[in-house]
Parts: structure tokens; sequence; C-alpha cells
């Protein structure tokens, strides 16, 4: 029986794949990929030509020599921790509910069943490690020695083998059903010994053996080979396979049915409540403190508090992280790579969108507002203060990275970054407000010539504010570079950025009436 | 003899207890009705059976198989509340798939029996992506019995149905009853309680209720008597 089963699977699944071939129009694939293509080289020698051309010095080379393996595999353990999570949850496999419900309710061997999917997977997550390696090592062509081509192979062999072991790592928990906390406690671990060998100058762990691979144009490939141990991880993965639990994956087929169509969408907010939802994180039933004050006055401030309060501790770990992340990028941006003061906006505007969720419970039940006594743009104002304050508070969290990686220390950058921390919030912020005020980008109602140009514009905005907040710290380095002070630079940009959030502000409540 | 055996099933989810010490066993060619109020723990009780859900303690067995075995799939159809379905496949094509799946190679016949019965025939070549609701749980219904089985569980099947469908459905249980197999199904329509041979009434994950009963008694049951 099982062998017919197993023989129907097969077929059932190339049937599927040909229909879907079929349906496929391939004049426009092959429009599509030669698009993509030709943005992905323009965008790849954009890239390549801002990031500055500054070579780093002897003394930096010593230091990217000295920190550059760990804090790649700082980065290669963040991904194993982060897929250990993921299969703590259930994850990774993605299913469709029949999937679930016809295929794995047969009497066919689950291994069979799942290892085709597994297999998917494992090539998706290594062609994106691949694609990001390449990119990371065409960044650390610009300024490390070394050819071109070596830092982008190095780039992206270490790239293919972290997204492999991210979805390996996920396997293996999710196929032998570690629960969630030990999920998180080994990957806990797996970043603790990262950190060590970060702080203790050493190379003991595989990960950090795969970041000297990474930097193997500088470093030489003599001992990376150590790093290849976690190969093991993908091929454990889809040995265990079959050990996933059926629960997980039927929850995880119905959310992620929706994501995708969300995602499809570029519905920002559904996205982030389907995530919510699959990482189970939900709010506290006990706040963390409770409100104090008189109740009667500031009823907004007070309820998105009250909001905050409830926020479960994933979700502030993940804040302060993107904080931290964007103190990162922004050290970078001001030793040399200007274009990471991107990654910088982007990361507090990830934050923001968590931050703001005051305001996207409004737009999520808009009966509920629509019969208050007061105006609608009134109510969307007031709920601006507290993210605000919130994300201040995630920039700081920035600049005291900033200030441990810099060479000045906190120091150094304390000036600067508190100057650039108030316009880097309320942008990341006004950002995430728009794009909770105006929805999902693609609204299929939406037809007729400008219909593109629209949604292009729904997507872009938001980012493009958060990483506008940024901008007074590249002025800053601009002033510096020019013999001039950093706070002549920051100050007027600084200015103008929160002019410019201010317009668009009114022109949210204008929208919001 | 029996076919499923339930034995101190818990099922909690976090603080929640759907399913509590429940103790429980079907006999062959039986038909048990599953009553109670909602969140009583009714589909709780028939995820653990089809293998779907694992219990927080106690076991099911499948004619002495422990549930979701290779063994117990081989013998247990599951006929969920939400039709999940393939929607680039067409109706003729899941039942054909899925009777294959199940070591099925004479399938075309049931098939075309079931999709007659349901009034699907003339929607057998279309993919059910575009079906109505009502369509759905029909297409849902001829996919758990295209296969063979030796016991149906089968979470609120007559929901969304019109009288002739759910005359057809209720018919095809009293066939699968009458060859021997055996037929459990959750359900808040009085009529198919009376026509069960045993009625198990679930309240707050406990059993309150073992043996036939009549609209009045299952009304008092399920809140509405």
């Amino acid at each position: 029986m099982a062998r017919v089963g197993t023989q129907a699977l097969r077929e059932m699944r190339r049937a599927r794949r040909r229909r879907a071939y079929a349906q496929l129009d391939w004049i426009d694939a092959v429009y599509r990929v030669y698009v993509t293509a030709i943005l992905s080289a323009l965008a790849t020698s954009f890239i390549s030509g801002i990031v500055g051309g500054r070579p780093v010095t002897p003394a930096e080379l010593s230091r990217a020599l000295e920190f550059g393996p760990a804090l790649g595999g700082l980065v290669v353990a963040g991904a194993i921790a982060a897929g250990l999570r993921s299969g703590g949850r259930g994850g990774p496999l993605v299913l469709l509910p029949a999937d679930v419900t016809i295929v794995l309710l047969a009497p066919i061997p689950r291994a069979v069943a799942l290892r085709g999917v597994a297999v998917r997977q494992l090539r998706f997550s290594g062609f994106l490690g691949a694609v990001i390696g390449m990119i990371a090592g065409n960044l650390a062509a610009q300024r490390l020695p070394g050819s071109y081509a070596a830092w982008v192979a190095a780039g992206g062999v270490t790239g293919v083998i972290t997204g492999l072991a991210f979805t390996g790592s996920a396997l293996v928990a999710s196929g032998v059903r570690v629960g969630r906390r030990v999920a998180g406690l080994i990957g806990a671990g797996v970043l603790g010994w990262s950190v060590a060998d970060l702080l203790g100058r050493t190379a003991t762990s595989p990960a950090t053996f795969l970041g000297r691979l990474a930097m193997a144009p500088v470093h030489g490939v003599g001992t990376p080979i150590f790093g290849f141990v976690i190969i093991g991880l993908p091929l454990a993965g889809l040995a265990l396979v079959g050990g996933t639990s059926l629960e997980a994956a039927l929850r995880q087929a119905g959310l992620s049915a929706q994501l995708r169509f969300a995602v499809t969408m570029q519905d920002v907010r559904t996205v982030i409540l389907l995530r919510r939802q699959l990482s189970a994180e939900g709010p506290r039933r006990r706040p963390w403190v409770r409100v104090w004050g008189p109740a009667g006055r500031g009823p907004v401030w007070r309820r998105d508090w009250q909001g905050v309060l409830r926020w479960p501790a994933a979700r502030i770990l993940r804040i302060v992280l993107l904080g931290g992340a964007a103190g990162v990028a922004a050290t970078a941006a001001w030793e040399g790579t200007p274009v990471l003061v991107a990654l910088a906006g982007l990361a507090l505007l990830v934050a923001a969108l968590d931050a703001i969720e005051g305001l996207a419970q409004e737009a999520d039940h808009p009966t509920l507002s629509s019969m208050l006594p007061v105006g609608r743009g009134w109510l969307v104002l007031r709920h601006l203060a507290v993210p605000v304050t919130v994300m201040v508070g995630v920039c700081v969290v920035g600049v005291a990275v900033s200030g441990a990686l810099g060479p000045g220390g906190l120091p150094g950058v304390i000036g600067i970054g508190l100057i650039a921390a108030l316009p880097a919030a309320v942008a990341a912020v006004v950002g995430a407000a728009v794009s909770v005020s105006v929805g999902p980008a693609i609204n299929p109602l939406e037809i007729g010539p400008l219909a593109n140009a629209v949604a292009g514009a729904k997507a872009a905005g938001p980012p493009l504010l958060a990483v506008l907040g940024v901008v007074p710290l590249a002025a800053a380095r601009i002033a510096v570079n020019h013999d001039d002070s950093a706070l002549a630079g920051a100050g007027p940009a600084a200015v103008a950025v929160l002019f410019v959030a201010a317009t668009v502000t009114a022109a949210v409540l204008l929208r919001e009436g | 003899m029996t076919v499923l055996e339930a034995v101190d099933l818990v099922a909690s989810y976090g603080d929640h207890v759907a399913l509590n010490g429940l103790t429980y066993k079907v006999r062959p060619g039986s038909r048990v009705a599953l009553i109670g109020p909602n969140g009583a723990g009714k589909s709780t009780f028939l995820r653990l059976a089809a293998g779907l859900l694992e219990p927080t303690s106690g076991e099911v067995t499948i004619d002495g198989f422990p549930a979701g075995s290779i063994e117990a799939r081989k013998l247990t159809s599951y006929l969920p509340d939400t039709p999940s379905l393939y929607d680039d496949l067409s109706l003729v094509e899941h039942l054909e798939y899925v009777a294959r799946l199940h070591g099925e190679t004479d399938w075309e016949d049931r098939a075309n029996d079931l999709l007659d019965r349901l009034g699907l025939t003339d929607r057998a070549q279309d993919p059910p992506g575009g079906f109505s609701k009502g369509m759905r749980q029909k297409a849902s219904i001829a996919v758990a019995f295209v296969r063979p089985f030796g016991l149906i569980l089968a979470d609120e099947p007559f929901d969304g149905l019109d009288p002739p469908s759910r005359e057809a459905l209720d018919s095809l249980f009293a066939e699968a009853a009458a060859g021997g197999a055996s037929v459990v199904l959750a359900t808040h329509h009085l009529e198919i309680v009376e026509r069960a041979s045993r009625c198990l009434a679930i309240d707050e994950g406990e059993v309150v209720y073992d043996g036939r009963a009549d609209t009045a008694e299952v009304a008092r049951l399920v809140g509405t008597g």
C-alpha cells in the first residue's frame, strides 16, 4: 500500500508542477527575469559606487582581521539560533492545509511525504543566503584588500552555508520536537559561544570558523574547513523531517496561506499580525507594570502605554535588538560605508511598526474609533506620542551600541547620537503611521494608468521616510570630512527631517479627516 | 472488539484544558454522535483520534495501533470541519490522488458513484477553488469517502449542506456503518443524533452522557433545551 501511495504522491506532485508550468506565461517570465537581472546589476554597481571607496587603513585592517571572523560567526550563530527558534515553534516547513489533512494522514511514511518540501525550502534558503553573502562580499571588496571575485565567492559560499544552517537547524528542532524553551536555550548557547569567541578573540565555535571562511580573501582558507561541520545540520534535518508535529504543521499551513496573500498585496499590517500569530506572540495577560496616574486625562496616551506594557518579552527583545542593529549599521556608515545608513533606517522602521500598535489597533477596528466623540485626526495625532517616546528609547540603545563599537567609546558618539535620535525616532514613527494609514500597497480595486505608481509610492514611502530620519548622521559625517563640527552638519539636517515629518503627518491627518 | 479506544485522554493548550481524562470505546459498525456546546472538546477529540494532535497524557488507539501511526492512518478517514482542498487539482483528480495514496487502484467506479450521489458530476473536472462553501463541503465529503476505511471521523459534516446533500451524506454514513465501519461525527443537528446508535455528550472536556438520546435529551445536553 505504501509503495502505491508513494508512487501516487510522486505522480501527483509531478502533475501539479506540470500544470503550474503550463499556466506560466513564459514570455512574461523571461521578461521579468531579464528586467530583474538588469536592475540587480544596476543596483549592485550603484551600491558599489556609493559604498565609499576609501580603503581601510592598516589599523582598521588589523581590527577587521581580529574581529571579522568572530563577527561573521556571530551572524552564522544568529541564523542557527533563529532556525532553532523557528523549529521550536513547529517550523520551518510551509505546507498547504490539504497537504496536512490529505497527504500526512495517508498511510505513507511522513519522511517521504515531507522530504521534497524540506529540500525545496533548503534550496531557497541556500539561494537567499548566497545572494545576501555575495552582496556582503561585494561591499567588503570595496574597502578591504583582496580580489573582487574572491570576496564575492567567499561571501556567496558562506551565505549558502548560513542559509542551509538556518533551515537545517529549524528542521532538526522540529523533527526531534524540542520545545520552545529548550530551542531558545540551545540557540542562546550557540550565540553565547560566538560571543565568547568575539570577546576572547578566540576561534573555538564552528560558527567562528565559518566566519573565517567569509574572510578568506585576507585570512586564507586553511582553517575554515572546520566550519563545514555546520553542513551536518541540513543533512540531519532531512533525516529527521518525518518527526514534524502535524498540529504545528496544520497551524502553520493555515497562517502561511494568509501570509502569502498578505505579502502579495504588500499588506504590512496583516503580515505583522500573521507573523505574531505564527510565533504565538500574544500580549501578556498581566502588564509588566500597571499604568498609574488619573484615568481621566490623556486617555490615548494612557491606552497606548497600557498596550506597550503588555508586550511579550520576545517583542521587547526584538525591538531592543533592532535598536542595536541600527547602532551597528550607523557605526559602519560613520566609519566609511555610508550606504548602511539605509539599513539603520529600515531597522528603525521595523521597530516602529511594532511601536505604533495603538494606532494600528484603531485602523484594525474602525467601527470602534468612528463611534468616539472626537475627530479621527485628533485621535491619530495623539496615538503618535507613545511610539515616538518608545522609539527614542530604541535609538538610545543604538547610540549605546555605537558607543561600545566605535573607537572613541560612548563619549565619542553621545553628542551626535542624541541629536540624531529624535529625528530618527520621529521619522520612523511617521513612516510606520503612513504604512498603517494607507493600508495594503496593492489594492485590486485601484485600476488605471496610475495604479502601479500609486502602489509603488505606498510601498516605498514608509521606508524612504525612515531612511531620511537617519540622514542627519550622514550630514554630520560629511561635515566632519570637511573639517567642520559634527553638530554643525547634524543640526540643520535634523531640523529639516523634523519639518518633513511634520508635513507628512499633517497630510496623514488631513487624509484621516 | 474495539475500533477506537481512548484512555484517560487529556489535551490542554496552556492553561486551557480541552479534554480532561476522557475514556471511551467505539465498536465496529457503530454510529456515534458526538455532541456538546461550543468549546466542549469535540473537535479536539476527533483531531486526537485522527492523529492530527497529540495528547498531553493518556492515549488513543485505532484497532490497537496508536492514533497517527501508519497502521491507524490506513483505517481512519478524517473529514475536517473546514474543507482542505488543492486549488490546482480538479475534483476528480483529488479523488484519484486520495484513493491511490491509500493504495486503491480501482477507484473510478467508487468516485463516480460518490460524485453522482452528492450531485457533483457536472463539476468533476473543475478545481474546487471556484466552488461555493456547500460545494466545497461536498467535495471534501467525496474525498473522505473515496478511500477504504474502517473508521470515519467527521467534524460538523452537515454544516453548509442543502437538504438533499444532507440526506445523501446521512445515507453514506449509514452504508458505512452497515458495512462494518465505525462512524464518529460531531454535530449540532438533532435529527442526526437521533439516528445514531450512541450519543456521546462532552462538556468542558469530560463525558457527561453516553447512550442513546432523543431530541429532548440532546437539546438539554447541548444547552438549547
